[in-house]
């Protein structure tokens, strides 16, 4: 399989004034709506609804998301809007990273939005499973104890609701009961989309592999994503299953090309306005948060201020460290080459571009220089 | 299932006093605890998933932690237990004794939560998991200098300090976890509970915390009001833990309590 490019955008809204986030003890669930302006909204959403129907017609995949609550991210549903790009474009593949399954109390309706939008796009969906988890859990009021287990309880029923057509079949879980699931469409794919998780939880990545779901990593950098790679790989090999092809791995990485390295740099540079502004949380919905670590975590969790986050936000240094590819056409290629070499293979990157106060225009440009320049240089990465 | 293997500490001598805890397992370094040994013998289990106490893969619910509770008081010498809820341990002693177990005698509920009593935009009891640290400890104690040394209430977050062991941490980092698995949603109540609490038919005395911006004293003379012939009282100065804050006065209550109803 072809190495192949996603385009990400979680739709932020970087217009709250800086005084007003800096006095919010978390710019996510807490901040009030009164500071989202739905004019600028709803401009915002006809404008990366436009990337997306660039993306379309150059041969960049799609990936939708959702958050709640907060600046960094309007798509509120991911299956709502998922629908809605499934409609507006007509030949790429469109994943949705993900519907909150640890949140949403019925799988069974998510399955059912899933097929229907598979069908909707003829077969050109791919669905993605994430934990969640912070935040989230706050302003879905989910329990945060348990949500790796309740996620897997929802992938099986939704891949069971999926793939089930002779009518009604009966569920009664741990985390979810449901006596009378009967979707209607049944999805355009047989025996069902493609699904993807975004996790470096490694007992998660080992059932991902065995599983043959696709595992992206989310900024992982270059050993946090080996080591999740590596974990898959092996536990594939020691329930005997073949090895993995690159297309079972992505990689998410802030990505801005421009016609020169200056200019990347000089308009990568409001990317990481993703971690240092859009992530601002309280300590309740982060380190606090019951079940954010394991309780042999927590001393160093809690002693340490404990962060997921790189240390340096710079361009440079997210560079570095296999979180950013950005520059020209040709130096992101060689950067994209050097991941893929230093994580031991990886088939599909999906970049964050549209990011923080990032313009219309200046992804458009990225978007375009990306399809026409980066991509076919990476067709020649041999699989 | 085999039968829950708690931990204990017990104190004392007499009449068995049960002590179900709130936030954290009762602190053998507590005073109050050999004040009380004073009237009887103490008997304080951890929950499961609290302390050292082991927790069964699927015990997670208040319906888990009750019927362990009567398991308890089933494992206990002797008839005439008098049960002292805290907090959270309140709301447990309270559906303990809706069930009108045998050798429940006596029923102590101390700034006990859950019930809902206000209407549905109103909410009865701080959240403890979404509300900063600060907050949870300014509200939790009268003073929170009050707090003795060691020993850790609401707000404990914001009490850490490098005097903790990473030992202690651990315990909090578990005891914080079980406590989420029981009582995220809904938040600290049955809403069934209110209604059967007419059932209670033990002696039972709640107190309060004057100071308590947890759950106020208004919302512990309602708790009040629903158990048939309780005593309502405050403890001044003190908050939503008044047996850490105020040990002598909580002491004096609870035994006055004992003297009252043989």
């Amino acid at each position: 399989m072809p190495m192949e490019l996603w385009n990400h955008c979680e739709n932020p809204y970087p217009f709250v004034a800086a005084d007003v986030l800096d006095a919010a003890e978390a710019v996510r669930a807490s901040l009030p709506n009164k500071y989202c302006d739905p004019e600028i909204a709803a401009c915002l959403y006809d404008e990366v609804l436009a990337e997306y129907v660039h993306c379309d017609e150059i041969g960049l995949h799609i990936v939708t998301n959702e958050h709640h609550s907060g600046i960094n991210n309007l798509w509120a549903a991911s299956p709502v809007i998922t629908g809605i790009v499934a409609r507006l474009t007509r030949k790429v593949r469109i994943l949705s990273l993900g519907t909150l399954i640890t949140v949403r109390p019925d799988p069974v309706r998510i399955a059912e939005e899933y097929a229907t939008i598979d069908v909707l796009s003829r077969g050109r969906l791919d669905i993605g499973f994430v934990k969640s988890g912070a935040t989230e859990m706050v302003s879905g009021d989910a329990n945060p104890m348990r949500i790796r287990e309740r996620e897997w309880e929802a992938i099986d029923l939704i891949e069971k609701a999926l793939t089930s057509h002779d009518g009604p079949f009966s569920w009664e879980g741990k985390f979810f009961i449901h006596p009378h699931v009967n979707i209607w469409p049944r999805p355009y794919q047989q025996p069902r989309p493609e699904f993807w998780a975004a996790t470096s939880d490694l007992p998660t990545c080992a059932e991902l592999g065995r599983r043959s779901i696709v595992n992206t990593l989310l900024f992982g950098g270059y050993d946090r994503t080996k080591l999740a790679f590596d974990t898959y790989k092996k536990a594939r090999a020691d329930a005997g299953l073949p090895p993995p092809g690159e297309d079972r791995f992505s990689y998410m990485a802030f990505c801005y090309v421009g016609d020169t390295d200056a200019e990347a740099m000089r308009i990568g540079q409001k990317i990481p306005w993703f971690l240092t502004v859009s992530m601002k949380s309280a300590p309740q919905m982060a380190k606090f948060q019951p079940g954010n670590v394991a309780p042999e975590m927590a001393p160093a969790a809690w002693r340490a201020g404990f962060s997921k986050r790189p240390s340096d936000l710079s361009v440079e240094s997210l560079i570095a460290q296999g979180q950013m590819f950005c520059g020209n056409p040709d130096t992101v290629v060689r950067q994209i080459r050097e991941f893929r070499r230093r994580v031991g293979g990886v088939g599909r990157i999906i970049m964050m571009t549209r990011q923080g106060l990032v313009t219309h225009a200046e992804a458009m440009r990225s978007f375009s220089l990306a399809a026409k320049e980066v991509l076919p240089q990476l067709q020649t990465v041999s699989q | 299932m085999r039968p829950l293997e708690p931990e204990f500490l017990r104190r004392g001598r007499g009449q068995p006093i049960l002590l179900i805890h709130g936030v954290h397992p009762v602190n053998p370094a507590a005073i109050f605890v050999d004040l009380l040994a004073e009237h009887g013998a103490v008997i304080a289990p951890s929950h499961p998933g609290f302390g050292a106490s082991p927790r069964p893969a699927d015990f997670d619910t208040m319906y888990d932690l009750v019927h362990g509770y009567l398991d308890v008081l089933d494992a206990i010498d002797g008839d005439g237990v008098t049960v002292i809820g805290f907090g959270f341990g309140g709301w447990i002693a309270a559906e303990l004794a809706t069930l009108r177990p045998s050798k429940l005698k006596r029923l102590v509920l101390v700034d006990a939560v859950g019930i809902k009593i206000s209407g549905r935009e109103q909410r009865d009891i701080v959240h403890f998991f979404n509300t900063a640290p600060d907050e949870l400890n300014r509200r939790a104690w009268h003073d929170p200098a009050n707090r003795p040394r060691g020993i850790y209430g609401l707000g404990w977050q914001a009490t850490i300090s490098d005097e903790m062991t990473d030992a202690e941490m651990i315990i909090m980092a578990r005891n914080w976890d079980s406590l989420c698995l029981y009582g995220w949603r809904p938040h600290m109540f049955n809403p069934q509970l209110a209604y059967w609490l007419r059932r209670i038919g033990v002696p039972t005395l709640v107190l309060w915390g004057a100071s308590d911006r947890i759950v106020t004293p208004d919302y512990g003379r309602a708790y009040s009001r629903l158990i048939r012939g309780s005593t309502f009282a405050v403890i001044e100065a003190a908050g939503h833990h008044p047996e850490l804050e105020q040990p002598h006065a909580f002491t004096d209550h609870v035994a006055e309590f004992l003297r009252a109803n043989p």
